[in-house]
């Protein structure tokens, strides 16, 4: 029953993120309406309270188009977090009689291109005047007393297949006040044993992009030591940045120690923004 | 208007983002209907679309911002000048409505003067304990103060690097940021003279000949004052090359050289390169003359003038840094007010502190005569301990 709910919940939220963009829209045709004012004041200025008032105007036409598009993004996420919550659900066996059991395995291009998607996906963060980026955005970490909660992504270290990697991603599935230890599942490998892990050992993924234009502070600098996710793989490894990304939906430019070129240092490789963080 | 000349506005060009070439599912999604509605797969190419068009208007709605604090600062500056000037009556109206907001603004930074004042003593607090194991020491051990002396000199060393920053810093910070009112004088080049002087490798040659003769005394002074009478004459036609007839000039230069002894000879290898280049333009000015190559239209007297090019370079690299030092000096500017508020709320978890030491005396007071304490005692130790977490969780969030 829960799930038959959630789905009108999710059409209804969905007709309201398209009011939302109309909305939007009408606000944008209204404000490149005085932005082409202030280009024609600017070429003939004829008194500067003038242009003081059209500024003004101007500035609050972009504060609403920020407020419309900011809400209709957290439309969004409330939808794909609905999405998420229904998927969690699911995972538990037996509590909705009429599902398929889970599966246990995923194919590895249905991961692979699941990761890219949730990468490419991640929310970029605004910087509204006087603002700065909090933790978990970009190259920022984590606050002393952050939690991860269930379903979020995090870097564990976990001895992996082959010897070399720092760790493997992977999923939260419990967090225990008690002995401040986290369960966590391996992104691929649901079914397998769960590993327990202390938290001062488990690293939470960014879930904000920083955007390189606004916020470059919150993004790791050239030459700086980093675990990065091996593009195809589950795997952090060592890595030094090579090129920080110049646009928002840009990766890094990572170089890593790679055992199987022995004699000159491997190509750089892209790795995303939500697949960086610091090495400790 | 002769203001609009000075007006510091940069006038960006203001142009929203073009969505039908940028963003396509957004405008599919706007040309449906309600009814259609929008489909869950594409939730992720609308999110990207949506973040261009939002960082795009944020960008806009900062540059708004600063332009409006510019014209604001700037119509500030010109209402005081104006109402020092002139002080008419009628013009009374505008100005001191600017005038009194920035006095308020004044008040209102002195008023942080104090405040930072009290973070001055976490500072002398160290030292005053130091001191104070210093006394308790004193008649045990006489001998062992010299070399318990390290600690002090390292703290007094390390304190202006810790100490908190003061309003003045940062009004001081705020003062080199003030706009650069007199930056276009100090560009403008005057050229008084345009004939260049001698070039400095032939002043210098001619230096050290000079020299050499006082070594070598007046014995050779004959070869030398040949050798003079060359400089000058090969200067003037090496570098400036505006002659009418250039044909002259070689002939001239020719037998200046015929008739030179050989130390102006071994003098002229220094002046190659300019020589080589007063030749090319001089060939180039002949070769004009006798029809044989199109004149060229001749560019501004920049570019004949090196030193001028020179000027005109080192200005846009001055200009490229003083920017990049501005930005700098705003970063550090916003750092500055963070740290300021930061150190406020740490004074306020000192005072916590206190306050919580107080609660826990009170409490061992009465443990040691045997009575347990007060409800109202144990009530105030819970009320500290409670505003002291919420201090320190403002100060880590």
């Amino acid at each position: 029953m829960a799930l038959v709910s959630a789905d009108s919940c999710i059409a209804e939220l969905l007709t309201e993120l398209h009011q939302l963009i109309k909305q939007t829209q009408e606000e944008r045709l209204q404000s490149e309406h005085n932005l082409v004012n202030v280009q024609k004041t600017h070429e003939q200025m004829q008194t500067e309270n003038k242009m003081r008032g059209l500024y003004t105007t101007a500035k609050a036409d972009a504060e609403a188009e920020c407020n419309l598009l900011q809400k209709a993004r957290d439309k969004i996420a409330e939808i794909k977090s609905l999405l998420e919550e229904r998927r969690i659900v699911a995972k538990i066996p037996g509590l909705y009689n009429d599902s398929k059991p889970p599966r246990k395995t995923m194919r590895r291009g249905v991961l692979m291109t699941l990761l890219q998607r949730s990468a490419m996906t991640l929310p970029l963060w605004i910087r509204k005047p006087g603002d700065k980026p909090p933790p978990l955005c970009g190259a920022i970490p984590a606050s002393g007393d952050y939690v991860a909660r269930p379903g979020d992504k995090v870097a564990a270290p976990v001895k992996a297949v082959d010897g070399d990697d720092q760790g493997i991603l992977a999923e939260v599935v419990s967090y225990s006040h008690a002995t401040n230890k986290y369960e966590v599942d391996d992104i691929d490998e649901e079914g397998k044993e769960r590993h327990t892990l202390s938290q001062n050992r488990v690293i939470p993924l960014p879930q904000w992009k920083a955007n390189p234009e606004t916020d470059v502070e919150a993004l790791f600098q050239k030459e700086q030591l980093v675990l990065a996710l091996y593009p195809q793989t589950i795997c952090f490894y060592c890595a030094l940045i090579h090129v920080p990304p110049q646009r928002p939906q840009d990766d890094y430019s990572v170089l890593s120690e790679d055992t199987f070129y022995a004699d000159s240092y491997p190509p750089p490789l892209n790795v995303a923004q939500r697949y960086v963080v610091a090495y400790l | 208007m002769s203001e609009l000349k000075d007006c510091p506005l940069q006038f960006h060009d203001f142009k929203s983002v073009d969505h039908l070439k940028v963003c396509p599912r957004y405008t599919a999604v706007l040309a449906r209907s309600e009814d259609d509605g929008i489909g869950i797969e594409e939730l992720d190419t609308l999110q990207l679309e949506l973040e261009t068009l939002l960082s795009s208007a944020s960008r806009r709605l900062r540059v708004l911002e600063a332009e409006t604090q510019i014209l604001t600062d700037w119509q500030d500056k010109k209402g005081d000048r104006r109402f020092l000037k002139l002080g008419r009556d009628h013009e009374l109206g505008a100005p001191p409505k600017h005038g009194k907001p920035k006095k308020q603004k004044l008040e209102g930074k002195a008023g942080h003067g104090p405040g930072p004042g009290p973070g001055r003593p976490k500072s002398k607090n160290l030292q005053p304990k130091i001191q104070e194991y210093e006394f308790t020491d004193d008649p045990i051990d006489v001998p062992r103060i010299p070399k318990n002396d390290a600690p002090n000199r390292f703290w007094a060393s390390v304190e202006p690097y810790c100490a908190d920053i003061t309003s003045e810093e940062v009004r001081t910070l705020e003062e080199l940021l003030k706009p650069p009112e007199d930056e276009a004088e100090h560009y403008k080049v005057e050229i008084l003279d345009p004939t260049p002087g001698k070039h400095y490798s032939q002043r210098w040659a001619q230096e050290d000949l000079l020299e050499e003769q006082k070594d070598w005394g007046p014995g050779q002074q004959l070869g030398k004052s040949e050798a003079q009478h060359e400089q000058p004459e090969d200067g003037e036609n090496i570098i400036s090359p505006m002659e009418d007839s250039p044909i002259p000039d070689m002939s001239g230069k020719e037998s200046g050289a015929d008739g030179a002894s050989t130390s102006p000879r071994n003098q002229n290898k220094p002046f190659s390169v300019p020589h080589t280049k007063s030749l090319e333009s001089r060939i180039k000015e002949e070769l004009i003359a006798q029809g044989l190559l199109e004149s060229e239209d001749r560019p501004a007297e920049d570019s004949e003038d090196e030193v001028l090019a020179e000027l005109r370079k080192r200005q846009a690299e001055l200009k490229a840094l003083s920017a990049h030092n501005r930005t700098k000096k705003h970063d550090l500017l916003r750092l500055a007010k963070e740290e300021v508020s930061r150190q406020e709320l740490r004074q306020r978890v000192r005072m916590a502190d206190n306050e919580v030491m107080d609660a826990f005396r009170k409490i061992m007071a009465a443990r040691q005569k045997k009575r347990t304490p007060t409800k109202k005692e144990k009530d105030q130790a819970w009320k500290t301990l409670k505003e002291r977490e919420s201090i320190l969780k403002l100060l880590d969030g």
